[in-house]
């Protein structure tokens, strides 16, 4: 059909030829709200951060020349220790977490059928309660006479010390409080795999541990990493973990920020810590995004 | 003959109060090509993943051999599958797919290298395929990359749960070519699902068609083109013309037509229909042929040409009798001369026919 | 022992699994449940007396009241905001094709990646250093920058379902690009968004560390808990913790509830 026989088509039922609209590509506008407000409100403080950790100590305002010594303090203070401890903390929350969350995320994603909507309910539901109410939670029930060494001593007559203010339980809030950022993008990696690739391999004669190692573990690494990486994030820059089930056990590296910003009235030194945790965990996180195809973990594969 | 390679004896499979396989009973031979072929929820995968060992049968035997292998986990029987989806691991290359089943059966790599380079060239599939990625390859090459996967450590039986469906019409008929060939290269038992009987007429030593976990009837191709068991399996072959019918004593009435046919007949002549109560009269479109002036047929109808339909080599016409349709088929050659909306007279010979029961 | 009973087994210890954690999950909400009805000043277990004391408390305390309103202040307008903001950006994430698509997915999802703790430090310094004094609206701002992102999220999850010739269809038809986005694109996505403002809602009426450095002199539900919970505890700290995360369930089932009203409602009108 030519281009004048069309025109006088759409003439005749439509009030006026549109112009070709869909050409323009609507994506960087409808991106646009949001990326500006990230702009303003995400990328702008981080830059104060970086601009503030090159002032002189005690300074709460920009100045001119820059200087390195808040790193300097940093790498030749104590900071290193809490540094190793909380990734310390954070290595041992992820892989604790790994274990206790692949068999629910698999019955979720394979097994459970419609079961599988009501644990995910069941599941955020407790993320909309205030992490600390819940982490207090814990207090009432770890505490000495409380729920659990109350009942142990009034129905067993069992005296025990409270593992309360100490590694153990800042190690249970954290699994506690990041448990559904571990599980969830792991159920999306499980999905991922199809039920006949296992069973092929099932059929081409692998075991169960060879079916686990050699196809389901492999193609469901995506989701498995980002909720690892997520967690691990997370349980590094935590804070209300140690503060409310650890005591003073263990000073965790927000704790040493907040407190060069807050008690210190450091800013520069609580900058340049901020700074460094930021980049190392930027890197990870940069590193890993770049590698998965969200599209495929989040779309089921709709570029296919 | 040799004793059966597979024998199933009252098999079935229920799911809670449903029965999707019912006390099927088959025998198959070694080398033997067999093609089951049903509708979607025919229970035809439920069959065929209870033969690979993938559910477990609720009732009856699968004799491998003569040995019960109803318990065997699919991981520890000598056949395999290849599924629909083909199912290759996409976090392999080429090559490790193929090996995958001698990996897992502790096979080492140098004799593994040497098995897929075999199947490679098996598969006419270019060596140096060995370490492309599963994404990188076409439909038919990933079609021939999961056939040597599957007969890499040599199985007895290869199972095929209708891996040609999801593939486009030309590239289809080729590879069910290749599968006969492969077949005949091997020699090994084939057994396919489908539910094309077009597809299993190309490939298959025998076939058998299933109905709501029922086989209806098993036969070679050419039985159950010609002597279809009933009305369900002879409209599973594509397009044929059904005619109600009844004995009347001179032959068959056809209350569509209001008309007295012949039908294939017994062997007391015309009339007789054996034991044939009331069923179905069904006529292959090409048997149908439209009669010149002076041309007669035993049997024969006037109607109106309403349409036709070029089908490649041949052309379908569509004649109007009354309520009824009737589809001829011609070769373009053979063509008929005239204009739609024509009056014809169409008829077939009796012989031609074949009655169903059902 | 047979494959299949091998698979009920495991499957049986998979479903025990799950349900412990389950219970895992909801073991601290229940202790502060049953402390907020606990007579005695400090918790002890098995509780001695019950009583409804500290509720009355809680209910006539004029400092919970101004809690209660600045969280509920901050929460609503965080709701609203995000869901416009995220609507459009899941459009973007999910929906449409462009150059810069690869790279504003993982812009978006960085904050979600991000210790919330140095996130409130570095706006508080930011707001500072741009001469802003940090009061509630700050905070909406500290909770926006973590919380549109997960609405982004949701709502993209949804809009990757989308099939885009129904948008195409509707421009077929004769639709505005206007109209199509009124009359098919978000009536499809609509779960998704009323899912992402609840989301939203909720996560930001129960945030703590964004809050604790970016309320100024105002100070939510959770901030509150936190002082008191290091220092000057008080029986109300369970009890108003009790009370928040009924307030959140309320949310969420009223939220839920109504969704499924009109859907019905609108089911009933479809078909007479």
């Amino acid at each position: 059909m030519t281009a004048a026989t069309e025109s006088t088509l759409s003439d005749s039922t439509r009030p006026a030829p549109r112009p070709q609209r869909r050409l323009r590509n609507p994506g960087l506008l409808a991106a646009l709200p949001v990326l500006i407000f990230l702009a303003l409100a995400f990328a702008a403080p981080l830059l104060a951060v970086l601009g503030y950790s090159f002032m002189p100590e005690g300074t709460f305002d920009f100045t001119f020349p820059p200087t390195i010594e808040n790193y300097h303090t940093v790498f030749s203070g104590s900071y290193y220790i809490s540094f190793v401890k909380s990734l310390g903390l954070a290595l041992v929350t992820v892989a604790l977490l790994m274990v206790i969350c692949w068999p629910i995320a698999y019955g979720m994603a394979k097994i459970f059928g419609r079961w599988a909507n009501l644990m995910t309910l069941a599941i955020v539901i407790p993320l909309f309660v205030s992490e600390n109410i819940r982490l207090f939670g814990w207090v009432l029930f770890l505490i000495k006479g409380g729920v659990l060494l109350g009942s142990l001593q009034t129905w067993l007559g069992i005296e025990a010390e409270s593992i309360l203010y100490d590694v153990p339980a800042i190690v249970l809030g954290l699994v506690y409080v990041y448990l559904p950022f571990t599980l969830f993008p792991m159920v999306l990696g499980i999905s991922m795999v199809s039920r006949e690739v296992t069973e092929a391999a099932f059929d081409m004669g692998a075991s169960r541990w060879q079916v686990f190692r050699e196809v389901e573990l492999p193609l469901a690494m995506p989701g498995i990493l980002i909720g690892g990486l997520l967690t691990f994030i997370l349980s590094l820059g935590s804070l209300a973990e140690s503060k409310i089930l650890g005591g003073q056990a263990v000073i965790m590296i927000a704790d040493e920020i907040e407190t060069a910003f807050t008690f210190g009235q450091n800013w520069p030194l609580g900058s340049a810590l901020s700074v460094l945790l930021i980049l190392f965990s930027g890197t990870l996180v940069i590193t890993l995004l770049n590698w998965v195809d969200l599209d495929r973990i989040l779309g089921r594969g709709r570029d296919d | 003959m040799a004793d059966p390679i597979l024998r199933l004896s009252q098999l079935s499979k229920r799911f809670g109060q449903f029965a999707a396989v019912k006390d099927i009973d088959l025998a198959i031979d070694e080398g033997e090509f067999f093609t089951i072929v049903g509708p979607s929820g025919s229970g035809k995968t439920t069959l065929i993943r209870m033969l690979a060992g993938l559910e477990e049968p609720s009732g009856g035997e699968i004799l491998l051999r003569g040995q019960r292998i109803n318990e065997t986990p699919a991981n520890r029987r000598p056949t395999c599958m290849v599924f629909q989806s083909l199912a290759l691991f996409p976090h392999r290359s080429v090559g490790q797919n193929i090996e995958f089943p001698l990996k897992m059966r502790g096979v080492p790599p140098m004799q593994r290298r040497e098995r897929a380079d075999e199947l490679l060239r098996l598969l006419r599939l270019p060596e140096d395929y060995y370490g492309k990625q599963v994404s990188q390859c076409s439909g038919g090459e990933r079609q021939r990359i999961a056939l040597a996967r599957a007969l890499a450590f040599d199985p007895e039986i290869l199972f095929f749960d209708e891996p040609l469906s999801a593939i486009d019409f030309r590239l289809r008929k080729t590879l069910e070519k290749e599968l006969k060939d492969l077949h005949r290269e091997t020699g090994k038992t084939f057994i396919y699902i489908t539910h094309s009987l077009e597809e299993a007429m190309v490939m298959s030593d025998r076939i058998g068609i299933m109905r709501a976990g029922e086989l209806v009837q098993v036969g070679a191709p050419d039985e159950i083109y010609s002597r279809p068991a009933n009305r369900f399996v002879s409209e599973f072959m594509g397009e044929v013309n059904v005619l109600e019918v009844k004995p009347n004593g001179a032959g068959l009435h056809c209350p569509a037509l209001g008309a007295t046919l012949q039908g294939p007949g017994g062997q007391g002549g015309p009339g007789d229909q054996g034991d044939f109560a009331g069923g179905y009269l069904v006529i292959r479109p090409e048997y149908l042929r439209f009669l010149g002036p002076g041309e007669t047929a035993e049997n024969q109808i006037e109607g109106v040409l309403y349409n036709e339909y070029a089908l490649g080599s041949r052309i379908q016409y569509q004649v109007r009798v009354g309520e009824a349709v009737f589809l001829v088929e011609k070769l373009r050659e053979q063509r008929y001369e005239g204009q739609l909306d024509d009056r014809v007279v169409i008829g077939w010979e009796a012989r031609d026919s074949v009655l169903a029961p059902e | 022992m047979t494959e299949a009973r091998k698979k009920r087994i495991t499957h049986g210890l998979m479903a025990a699994w799950s349900g412990s954690i389950i219970v895992f999950l909801y073991l601290p909400i229940l202790c502060v449940v049953l402390a907020s009805f606990s007579r005695q000043r400090y918790f002890r277990f098995p509780v001695p007396a019950f009583d409804t004391k500290w509720y009355d408390r809680a209910f006539s305390s004029l400092t919970v009241r101004d809690l209660v309103s600045t969280s509920l202040s901050i929460a609503l307008l965080v709701a609203l905001i995000s869901v416009i903001l995220a609507f459009f950006g899941a459009l973007a994430f999910a929906r449409f094709d462009w150059r810069g698509r690869r790279i504003y997915q993982r812009l978006v999802l960085l904050p979600i990646f991000f210790p919330q703790a140095v996130l409130g430090l570095a706006l508080l310094i930011w707001f500072s250093s741009v001469g802003i004094i940090p009061d509630w609206r700050t905070a909406v701002i500290a909770h926006l920058v973590w919380i549109v992102p997960i609405v982004t999220l949701v709502i993209s999850i949804q809009a990757y379902s989308f099939d885009p010739a129904l948008e195409e269809a509707a421009f077929d038809l004769g639709a505005t690009r206007w109209q199509t986005l009124k009359e098919v694109t978000l009536p499809v996505l609509w779960p998704g968004v009323v899912s992402g403002g609840l989301f939203a809602f909720l996560l930001s009426w129960g945030n703590f560390p964004l809050s604790l450095f970016t309320t100024g002199a105002d100070q939510t539900v959770p901030e509150w808990l936190y002082a008191k919970m290091v220092s000057g505890y008080t029986p109300l700290v369970p009890t108003l913790g009790a009370l928040t995360t009924s307030g959140a369930a309320l949310v969420l089932i009223l939220g839920y509830g109504s969704w499924m009203l009109l859907r019905r409602r609108k089911s009933q009108r479809a078909s007479p």
